[in-house]
């Protein structure tokens, strides 16, 4: 077990350094630097600034520099924002980001789980129908759509909930509730197969024949073995939220990392859209370790398996 | 192969019909006797669905009947870029991971698994972010470089059901005897067990597109996608999401190009999870 640990970390930390090391030559490959679009400075306040930002040292210096600066968690000041350091505006939207993407992430795998074993449980009835149907419009349309929709429905017309913002607790509510619908939309797809396909698998009958309730069958016997491909989902459905909660950050105006993302890479500020993606990488590794450890408790086989 | 085209339900026969539709009107586009969509009349701005504009203007006047299916070709040129990228890549490489030894998978799926716990994504918007407004750019790359991306981004779920279905298919009897008459592995793999994979290639692409056509509407939102006066799908959801206030709500603006992509993506879902059915006896039901 724990050299399965050991050879993970290991592995996400090449990874990281991978995807450092790819953004970093990405930016320096872009044409023109970042203060070129500035209304041309004269030549030696020009070299001041780049000077500042040591854009004229050799490009392996800059490339140790940034590396160690990172390592220290003192990855340097933005381009755009020069009173503010990346460390620091990263840190400050850490915490909003994170709460939206695991209250959207737990919602949305519970709620996929009931609608889905609900789902099973009626199949062929209308309830079954409605749940794959609603399932299909939730990953049929671009999230952005569904949100402009909820937050003119909701929020305008009703008055319940606030548009935008992030002061209260229930601003929280509709961010979360949109970007936990692909997810859940996702899961009770997934779930609703699965156990429909445990219910013909020979366990299952075997229970039946011994006169388990079709509840008891349901959950005891087929729920288990169809968390497991869900679960196994979980890293990439992460990567998705991580994606949508880009656009959920614009339409809320939710100060989380992803808002400095977008308008970093608008504003061509490199330093601060490296450290996101980075974060991103980060979080994206830690969540993948996360389900493949959940996966060996959940699965006996796995446990053999691994060495 | 036939007998997957045979017997559907009404419902992924009416998906079927659909999309063929929607190929055949973005096909014949520049061929039908429309009104520019680039062409901006301030006098018919904000006009609602009439004679002269069946689906209403938009804010600069243009009218939409026209730009949602100008619209279609762009989008389904990304989602056909999407589907061919897949397909080159990720069918030979899962052809040649599953097909090979044991170590040459091992490494070749590690690498997917890399690419599968970095969010590309980020990555992309930053290529893209850089691109934005260079010289190459305005000379017509920047829609190449979105395919390109489209592709990176989508070609690793099609390599694992490749992968996946190779190695169990080089196990059948028949591919074990074709190794035994002595056939060339390479031979193998892309004469006996290519063929029978198609179904399964078929499905997964159906499955694709439709985040592929997501994935354009996503970077078109953030404003990094297909640039302005070319117009896609996923432009028009963006102008919709734009007039979602209360301030100013033009209706069919909304209604008609969120309907058209939702019903092709959902015609997509249907087909491809009836396909998957027809191939899964398990599903079967």
């Amino acid at each position: 077990m724990s050299s399965f640990l050991t050879r993970r970390l290991v592995a996400a930390c090449i990874t990281i350094w991978a995807v450092f090391t790819i953004s970093f030559i990405i930016v320096r490959a872009a044409p023109g630097g970042p203060f070129d679009e500035e209304r041309d400075p004269p030549p030696d306040i020009k070299q001041a600034i780049e000077a500042r930002y040591h854009l004229d040292d050799p490009l392996w210096k800059q490339y140790l520099r940034q590396m160690g600066g990172w390592l220290l968690l003192d990855p340097g000041p933005s381009l755009r924002q020069p009173d503010h350091d990346v460390g620091s505006i990263l840190a400050a939207g850490l915490p909003i980001s994170l709460l939206l993407g695991g209250l959207s992430l737990l919602l949305g795998t519970c709620a996929g789980i009931c609608l889905g074993v609900l789902a099973a449980s009626r199949s062929g009835g209308w309830i079954d129908h409605l749940v794959v149907l609603i399932a299909s419009i939730g990953i049929s349309l671009p999230l952005y759509v569904i949100a402009g929709i909820a937050v003119l429905g909701i929020s305008f017309q009703l008055g319940w909930l606030p548009p935008a913002g992030w002061q209260s607790t229930s601003s929280l509510i509709l961010p979360v509730l949109c970007l936990s619908l692909a997810p859940a939309a996702q899961a009770a797809r997934m779930i609703r197969t699965s156990i429909l396909e445990m219910i013909g698998e020979d366990f299952a009958r075997t229970a039946r024949a011994k006169g388990s309730s079709p509840t008891a069958i349901l959950f005891r016997h087929c729920l288990r073995p169809a968390l497991i491909p869900l679960i196994s989902t979980l890293g990439p459905t992460a990567a998705a939220l991580l994606t949508g909660s880009l656009v959920i950050e614009q339409i809320f105006a939710i100060p989380g990392v992803g808002m400095h993302f977008v308008q970093g890479a608008l504003n061509r500020d490199y330093p601060l859209v490296l450290g996101a993606v980075l974060l991103y990488t980060v979080l994206l590794q830690l969540m993948t370790l996360l389900t493949d450890l959940l996966l060996v408790a959940l699965d006996p086989r796995l446990r053999e398996e691994s060495p | 192969m036939k007998k997957l085209l045979a017997d559907r339900s009404p419902l992924s026969a009416i998906a079927c019909l659909w999309l063929l539709m929607v190929l055949i009107v973005a096909v014949t586009t520049p061929w039908l006797p429309l009104q520019s969509p680039e062409i901006a009349e301030p006098s018919m701005a904000w006009a609602a669905p009439d004679g002269t504009h069946p689906l209403g203007t938009d804010a600069l006047g243009r009218d939409l009947f026209s730009r949602i299916l100008w619209g279609s070709r762009v989008s389904l040129a990304c989602a056909l870029a999407g589907a061919v990228a897949a397909l080159l890549l990720g069918v030979s490489w899962g052809l040649v991971a599953g097909g090979g030894s044991t170590r040459r998978d091992n490494w070749m799926m590690r690498i997917v698994d890399l690419l599968d716990s970095v969010p590309v994504v980020f990555l992309v918007i930053l290529v893209a972010s850089i691109a934005r407004g260079s010289r190459w750019e305005s000379a017509g790359g920047g829609i190449a470089l979105f395919f390109l991306i489209l592709g990176v981004v989508y070609w690793t779920p099609m390599a694992r059901v490749v992968r996946g279905e190779t190695r169990s298919l080089a196990r059948r009897e028949w591919a074990q005897a074709a190794v035994a008459l002595g056939t060339p592995p390479t031979r193998v793999l892309w004469r006996h067990l290519l063929p029978n994979l198609i179904p399964t290639i078929l499905v997964t692409v159906t499955l694709i597109i439709p985040r592929v056509l997501l994935f354009e509407a996503f970077l078109s939102f953030l404003g990094l996608g297909v640039q302005a006066p070319a117009v896609s799908w996923g432009t028009l959801a963006r102008d919709a999401f734009e007039v979602l206030n209360p301030v100013k709500t033009a209706w069919w603006l909304v209604a008609f190009p969120s309907a058209v992509l939702a019903l092709t993506l959902l015609a997509l879902n249907i087909v491809g999870d009836s396909l998957r059915g027809q191939l899964d006896p398990k599903q079967r039901r």
